[in-house]
């Protein structure tokens, strides 16, 4: 049965009185109604706002409601949300002023009392010719290893894909470990990489036993680019996504289109990784896993509605895995919530406050995140902040809160090479070159000398071939995106 | 506004990293200027802490390491060296030659500024360059001499290089 919790939709609590009700309403809809505010994320909170208000608006349907919540236990939160700013007090100004916003997930529950998320998951296996040799190997390898890892209640099947795709292992209980792994064994590697039928098939597997208490997860492996039906791909992810399935890319080697696979990820709020030698595959693919079970809640996606007078101008996801999330999709989905690591969601904001505007507290936007609760029943939790900062003509010093500047230093790390390939992409190899070398000097300031001369190095091919190499491309991509801090303690 | 004390791109206020460069501007307008090391074996080579010295004798020279450049440049000055890129439509041939140093793309004018020699010291003038020049980050106004010591940073334009004594 799903039930939202419409009180925390509203913002009020459920003890509120109609008035109340109706008052709360009436503020929301001067900030986020469509036709005073046009953001995306505020038309899907308001959406969401309207259901809300309709139905508790009327004292006989908020009784019923009221009875239905009580059965189902919505009244104790597994959801704790915080929000860092990186000041509280503006200017009154005309000129748009920057507020960055640092949201941090986690879970209520005792970590200690929480067992591992039973999970159902499939492995899509490139096998094509280029997968031959070192690769296949440590492929088999870590899939083995996987294999002896899982519990006998988690699910697991295996596709593979050249030409077309093959199930291996259809969707079953992990308790023949043996007859599955010599079934692995079997793999060769021949023909073409057509991905589309690969994905299809897994995604197929893990529907076949989709449980709303499990991880349903498909992990694709792959060292090569799918031609021609990457669009194909990406609506099958969205497909995937709308079921409850999350989609992980590993890449290996060089010739993969990481942007592809970022894409792919980022339609489920999965992960995508680079994974640079054969042998690592194997300790990716186990983090990767490891962190699907310690999930706490599925299938979390977050509105971000930002208040009339403020523009949304990115939103990142700093932990776990950092992923640029494109705020058109509202709500945006973020994937499994991890209950050791967390979530971390970096928001800049623009915020136009007028140069006459009155002293006191304004509204920035709201934020809501929007999870399902692993456990005995399914629960879908709602967690909102409404996000405000103080107009002062002369506003007190403050220091920005020092995690908020430790993740954006290393953020700015990432995205400047993300605006290199973009100016690369648009042409302007001078711009690319010049954002490379700040890249660099700031990889230097920091310590990292390895990934400095790879932006250095890369830096002067630009210049002088105008193309960037497809491994220093990555190695710079998700070398900086690693520097990024996890949220909570990191166990390894 | 806030100016970004290293690449001067106008930021938005309330930004806490320059969007241009990727500085943190939180920092580093608390402590005025930061120092800069040039991501090569010049940083190693200097090993220098806070100032370096600002005596240039009669028998000194210049070393220029250029960023990107393979070779350091040694130059024994006169008691001027005319810096900027040639232009053979006006003639212009300055005494130190960066056209092949990527001058054009980053902006160093024709003309861009001098080196000059004074009593024990060496000094650094703009000569109303397009793009300015700078030492150690701050821009100089033009035509005014500014002293320079051993190790600074100096940018013409988007061109950065450091300068030692030898």
């Amino acid at each position: 049965m799903e039930l939202a919790d419409y009180y925390g939709i509203l913002g009020v609590l459920p003890s509120a009185s109609n008035e109340d009700i109706r008052l709360t309403y009436r503020q929301a809809a001067r900030l986020f109604h469509p036709d005073v505010n046009r953001a995306p994320g505020a038309s899907a909170l308001f959406r969401d706002i309207n259901t809300a208000y309709e139905v508790l608006s009327s004292p006989a349907s908020r009784a019923d409601y009221d009875r239905l919540a009580c059965d189902l236990g919505l009244d104790t939160p597994n959801i704790h949300m915080d929000v860092v700013y990186s000041r509280r007090h503006l200017k009154p100004l005309d000129e748009p002023q920057m507020v960055y916003a640092l949201l941090r997930v986690r879970s209520l529950q005792d970590i200690g009392l929480v067992t591992d998320a039973p999970l159902n998951i499939c492995l899509v296996i490139d096998r094509s010719t280029s997968m031959q040799g070192s690769r296949m190997h440590h492929v088999k390898a870590a899939a083995h290893r996987l294999i002896d890892e899982l519990h006998e209640d988690d699910i697991v099947s295996v596709v593979s894909f050249s030409d077309n795709a093959e199930v291996l292992i259809p969707a079953q209980c992990a308790e023949d470990q043996r007859g599955m792994k010599s079934v692995i064994s079997t793999l060769r590697a021949a023909g073409a990489t057509a991905m589309y039928s690969g994905l299809q098939d897994g995604i197929a597997q893990v529907r076949r036993r989709l449980n709303t208490n499990y991880v349903n997860h498909v992990v694709l492996i792959t060292d090569g680019r799918t031609y021609g039906d990457e669009k194909a791909c990406l609506n099958l992810a969205a497909e995937a996504r709308e079921q409850g399935i999350g989609i992980s890319g590993l890449g290996i080697g060089d010739d993969w289109n990481d942007r592809f696979l970022d894409n792919l990820a980022k339609q489920t709020g999965g992960s995508s990784a680079y994974i640079s030698t054969p042998q690592s595959v194997s300790s990716f693919l186990q983090k990767r896993i490891r962190s699907l079970a310690t999930a706490f809640a599925e299938r979390s996606s977050l509105i971000i509605a930002p208040a009339p007078n403020t523009n949304l101008e990115s939103a990142i996801r700093t932990a776990p895995d950092p992923m640029s999330m494109d705020t058109s999709i509202q709500p945006c989905p973020l994937g499994s919530l991890d209950g050791q690591v967390g979530l971390a969601v970096v928001i800049q904001f623009h915020v136009t406050t007028g140069s006459d505007a009155v002293n006191g507290e304004i509204p920035i936007g709201r934020v809501d995140l929007t999870a399902e609760v692993l456990g005995q029943s399914r629960r879908i939790e709602r967690v909102a902040r409404m996000l405000t900062v103080e107009i002062s003509p002369t506003p007190p010093p403050e220091d920005p809160p020092i995690e908020l500047l430790d993740v954006l230093g290393k953020l700015s790390l990432y995205q400047l090479q993300d605006r290199a390939r973009e100016a690369l992409d648009g042409g302007d190899y001078v711009e690319a070159t010049r954002k490379l070398e700040y890249l660099a000097t700031r990889l230097f300031e920091s310590g990292e000398q390895q990934l400095g001369n790879a932006a250095l190095s890369e830096a002067q091919r630009v210049a002088h071939t105008h193309l960037l190499s497809e491994e220093g491309a990555k190695e710079l991509k998700y070398g900086t995106r690693a520097l990024l801090p996890p949220l909570g303690d990191k166990d390894d | 506004m806030i100016e970004c004390p290293y690449c001067h791109h106008n930021n938005m206020e309330g930004a806490l990293v320059c969007v241009e460069c990727g500085l943190s501007l939180w920092g580093n307008l608390q402590d005025e200027l930061p120092t800069r090391e040039l991501p090569d074996e010049a940083s190693e080579l200097s090993a220098k802490s806070g100032w370096g010295t600002a005596t240039f004798l009669e028998r000194n020279q210049i070393i220029l390491h250029i960023r990107d450049a393979s070779e350091p440049l040694t130059i024994a000055p006169g008691t001027e060296v005319l810096i900027g890129r040639r232009d053979t439509s006006s003639g212009i041939v300055p005494d130190l030659d960066l056209t092949n140093y990527g001058a054009l793309e980053k902006g160093v004018s024709r003309v861009h500024a001098a080196l000059r020699r004074g009593d024990d010291v060496l000094s650094l003038v703009d000569l109303d360059s397009a793009n300015g020049t700078f030492i150690n980050g701050q821009r100089l106004a033009s035509n005014q001499p500014r002293l320079v010591r051993d190790g600074d940073e100096i940018r013409l334009g988007k061109l950065v290089m450091h300068i030692y004594f030898k």
